[in-house]
């Protein structure tokens, strides 16, 4: 038997393992029925994996399918400095690195240097082969992410009208941002458990929802005229030490942009580097009072009234008129002009008088018809819809001098869309630059047809404004200088002052020329704008003559015939050939 | 008169509820191996399960043989057996098996062995015989270092493989030994203040992963994703098997490979068995296990000598801290260090070597005095 005095030695043992036992059982306890739900949370998290699963983002191509916009795959390097460093290569490494990334060796070591970190971007949207070629390295520590990167290949070719997306792939300017719902596609979404070592447990997926690829996006624009345009702008800029430059090249029966530029302009591609003022769309977000071109609107709203004839005679006052108690000027002095002469020499006087024939309130009907006032609902953002003041804000001057294009504000497509309308037998059609969206299966989603807007005039007005225009390119016209030889173009220039504090500027102006070719069957109507040339700064000098160079090019690259010389001169002597 | 007091034939005489207890553990420890080694293949048993069967068995076949050993003849042969396992752990050092960076395994005859976990018995063995001798004098210095000296032997084998877990394992067995042995507590006392002091000295000793060990069990968001892994993920296991558990083969943590594959069966099978079973398995678990110790320290009382009663003491002992230092650190109260839990882990020679001891508890017990 155990001895005496020692006996309690085994009781403390007995002690001592009850206590313990009785610790680590309420230890269990703790952890398995205690507020052990953060516990539950975490493996929650640790499992439970959730994956956007991106798509790439659609394409933008051109008319014929040349490609404006895609995305394209490029990596993110980065480094797990702990990793680099642990692995006693991380000089090795970080030169390796400086050296294939083309960066900073010692921008690279401050990277690398940081034990304390396990995550540093090296350097982000590296082109796929280099990525291969550090991939082929097999450095330690050294990781990839995917990402796609928006590229522009045409780099400033079309950027207004194709605008950009953002870093995060949202389009955030022209069609990708307009159609930014077809181009983004959905992203999926999955749901699933992983192991311990982050695969994936198939049988544990939960959410699967497949992804949608972006969808294409078929412009309106042909690739090959869009870069006549912007070389004729570019030149434009140069020869007239210009502010700003854009054009607008539409098919006149269906309202289709086949060209659309403006200067100044950016690299979508470089988006962020651009300034504001650069990225702006001129022919759609930029308004000014058209001056001259104006009257087209005024004219064709009294021809169609019946108010008016061609050969009819109107006193243009030798150049200065009191109306109102206010004098009204003609840049030359006129005396007796048959109406037709009127418009082809532009006068001031004369566009008075025929608005006020009309009154204001068919005078406004007529130019709401013609769409000025309202944006013309273009798919692009940032229209502007340009002034035209309800009647009751007009004052007793307001007809007079919105007959010449003052006291209203237009965007370039307005006008040219006008032009459209009147070369198209007085069609007003919807502008537009985008043709479908194709989805990655090839089906169609949308299709976007011709709309016809209204029909502010009659066809035979049309045709009459269509050959009296024509006459402002013959040789004396003020448009004689947007003459493609040939072909007959039916135009009209506006030499606007730009309104300064307290009136208008003598020396800054807006030049501009628009014209239908071929006038005897329009097929394209153009409009050419010019921002404070210097010295020229008239539309017949300045606007014209790169309106020649674009039509020029257009129509040769269009195929769009002549018309015979024996048919081109009975059209514009038509409406005298009627008349007499 | 010295077998006179026994009463009964042998087999009357042994403790069945201890023998029950042992059974159990070692069919939850079977059902749980598999399970942390089921891949969701439809194989009836893996390669572990099957193994781990015929372990137990040969367990049980040492437990018998164990028991039938008189464990006083067995003492007198102490210190041949302790030689051996001495040479036996020599031997590892030159031609051992290195599994996972330390050289703990022997090849004898195809089957790999652990010399390390016989040798904790062979020294048992010899620290018991050495002490039980009526004569000895346990107040004397002598014996005291005598004791210190012949654990430090085996002690030095086994850190060179090096086995930390289980050279530290030596020390609680030999102070138990002491202790019960009856020295006088000032000795005990003395040097348990030295140990403390010494203690910050033993971080210089410690390899570079047993001291992130140390750190990662101080703070465990030092390093989620490596050290700490496995003691956050065998923390969330438990902590997410609830009242019930979540069910035979349905712990999410073991079968989808949290918790390592390498260690589910063996170190961390607490874990799984405290994420599918629950609570409640687990404390069916301690519960068995407290029957075991218990049974263990009844059979220390009730030896019929000094020597049965050091046994017991002591085997009872490593049973016991092996069993808390291996569930406090699935549960989060102790560092990592490899020490497999008793009866349940997967492994041929920790099975045999626990079962020696059990039996040899039981040799104690069946050849106890009745009152």
């Amino acid at each position: 038997m155990i001895e005496r005095g020692q006996r309690w030695r085994l009781l403390l043992v007995i002690g001592v393992i009850a206590l313990v036992w009785t610790g680590l059982g309420a230890r269990l306890a703790y952890l398995h029925l205690g507020a052990n739900d953060h516990l539950r949370e975490r493996i929650e998290s640790i499992r439970t994996v959730e994956n956007d699963i991106l798509v790439g983002r659609g394409r933008i191509l051109d008319r014929t399918g040349n490609i404006m916009a895609l995305d394209l795959a490029l990596k993110h390097v980065f480094v797990d400095p702990k990793m680099v460093l642990e692995s006693g290569h991380g000089r090795f490494i970080t030169a390796q690195l400086a050296r294939m990334l083309e960066l900073d060796p010692a921008m690279v070591a401050s990277k690398v240097n940081r034990p304390d970190r396990r995550f540093e971007y090296v350097k982000t949207f590296v082109h796929q082969d280099v990525a291969a070629d550090i991939r082929s390295m097999g450095l330690n520590g050294v990781h990839f992410e995917d990402v796609s990167a928006r590229y522009y290949p045409r780099g400033v070719l079309l950027s207004h009208v194709l605008g950009f997306s953002n870093l995060e792939g949202v389009g955030s300017a022209g069609v990708e941002q307009r159609f930014d719902r077809y181009l983004k596609g959905v992203p999926g979404l999955r749901i699933t458990e992983v192991d311990g070592r982050r695969r994936e447990v198939y049988e544990r997926r939960g959410v699967d929802i497949k992804p949608q690829e972006g969808a294409d996006v078929f412009l309106t624009i042909d690739q090959n005229l869009q870069y006549f345009v912007e070389r004729a702008l570019d030149r434009a800029m140069v020869d007239h030490s210009a502010k700003g430059a854009w054009a607008i090249v539409q098919h006149v029966r269906t309202g289709e942009i086949l060209a659309m530029a403006a200067r100044p302009d950016f690299d979508p591609n470089e988006y962020r580097r651009a300034p504001e003022d650069h990225r702006l769309n001129r022919t759609i977000g930029f308004t000014y009072e058209p001056g001259s071109t104006f009257k087209v609107a005024v004219f064709a709203a009294a021809f169609n009234e019946g108010l008016i004839t061609p050969d009819e005679i109107v006193d243009c006052e030798n150049g200065r008129w009191i109306h109102n108690g206010r004098p009204l000027r003609d840049f030359h002095p006129y005396g007796k002009l048959t109406i037709a002469d009127a418009l082809k020499k532009s006068s001031n006087i004369a566009a008075a008088k025929i608005a006020l024939e009309l009154g204001e309130e068919r005078l406004y009907n007529y130019l709401r018809a013609f769409g000025v006032g309202r944006t013309t609902g273009i798919s692009l953002p940032g229209e502007e819809a340009g002034i035209l003041n309800p009647r009751n804000r007009w004052t007793s001057l307001s007809i007079s001098r919105i007959a010449m294009g003052h006291e209203v504000a237009v965007t370039s497509l307005q006008l040219v869309n006008m032009l459209s309308a009147i070369g198209n037998n007085g069609f007003l059609m919807k502008p537009r630059v985008v043709n479908k969206v194709v989805n990655i299966k090839g089906e169609t989603v949308v299709a976007v047809s011709d709309e016809v807007l209204g029909r502010p005039i009659r066809g035979e007005t049309a045709r009459l404004m269509t050959r009296l225009l024509a006459r402002i390119t013959e040789t004396g016209g003020t448009g004689a200088r947007a003459r493609v030889d040939g072909y007959t173009v039916a135009g009209k220039t506006g030499t606007a002052q730009k309104p300064v504090r307290g009136g208008y500027s003598d020396h800054d102006n807006i030049a501009s020329f628009m014209g239908l070719i071929p006038a005897e069957d329009p097929q394209l109507s153009i409009i050419v704008v010019v921002d404070e040339p210097q010295p020229e700064h008239t539309g017949g000098r300045v606007a014209a003559p790169v309106y020649q160079e674009i039509a020029s090019q257009a129509v040769r690259y269009l195929d769009i015939p002549p018309v015979p010389q024996d048919l081109a001169a009975r059209f514009t002597a038509q409406y005298v050939e009627r008349t007499k | 008169m010295k077998h006179g007091e026994e009463k009964g034939s042998m087999l009357a005489r042994l403790d069945w509820i201890f023998l029950f207890a042992v059974l159990a553990l070692m069919g939850i420890g079977i059902l749980f191996i598999y399970s942390a080694s089921y891949r969701g293949d439809n194989e009836w048993m893996t390669e572990l399960t099957r193994k781990q069967a015929v372990w137990a068995v040969a367990g049980l076949v040492a437990f018998a043989l164990a028991v039938m050993t008189d464990y006083r003849q067995l003492a007198d042969n102490a210190w041949w057996l302790f030689i051996v396992c001495l040479v036996l752990l020599v031997l590892v050092l030159f031609m051992g098996v290195k599994i996972y960076g330390s050289t703990r395994w022997l090849n004898l005859f195809g089957i790999q062995v652990q010399p390390s976990e016989f040798a904790k018995i062979g020294t048992l063995l010899v620290l018991a015989h050495y002490l039980s001798p009526p004569s000895r004098d346990m107040a004397s210095a002598k014996t005291f270092f005598a004791v210190f000296g012949l654990m430090a032997i085996p002690f030095v084998l086994v850190l060179q493989q090096p086995d930390l877990g289980t050279a530290l394992m030596l020390l609680p067995v030999t102070l138990a030994l002491l202790f019960v042995g009856g020295v006088p507590l000032r000795y005990l006392v003395i040097l348990g203040v030295i140990g403390l002091l010494l203690s910050p000295l033993g971080w210089y000793v410690l390899d570079d992963y047993q001291k992130e060990r140390i750190l990662v069990f101080l703070d465990p968001g030092r390093d989620p994703l490596g050290a700490g892994w496995n003691k956050i993920q065998s923390e969330i296991a438990v902590g997410s098997g609830g009242l019930g558990g979540k069910g035979y083969l349905m712990g999410t943590q073991n079968i989808l490979g949290f918790l390592p594959r390498t260690v589910a069966p063996t170190d961390f099978i607490f874990s799984v068995i405290a994420e599918e079973s629950g609570f409640a398995g687990a404390a069916l678990v301690l519960g068995l296990y407290a029957v075991i110790l218990g049974c263990g320290i009844r059979a220390a009382i009730r030896a019929r000598d000094r020597l049965g009663r050091l046994l017991a003491a002591g085997i009872t002992t490593s049973l016991f801290c092996h069993m808390f230092v291996n569930i406090a650190m699935t549960v989060g109260l102790a560092p990592i260090t490899g020490l497999p839990l008793p009866l349940i882990s997967y492994g041929g020679s920790f099975m045999i070597s626990t079962m020696v001891g059990l039996g040899l508890v039981q040799s104690v017990y069946v050849r106890r005095i009745d009152r």
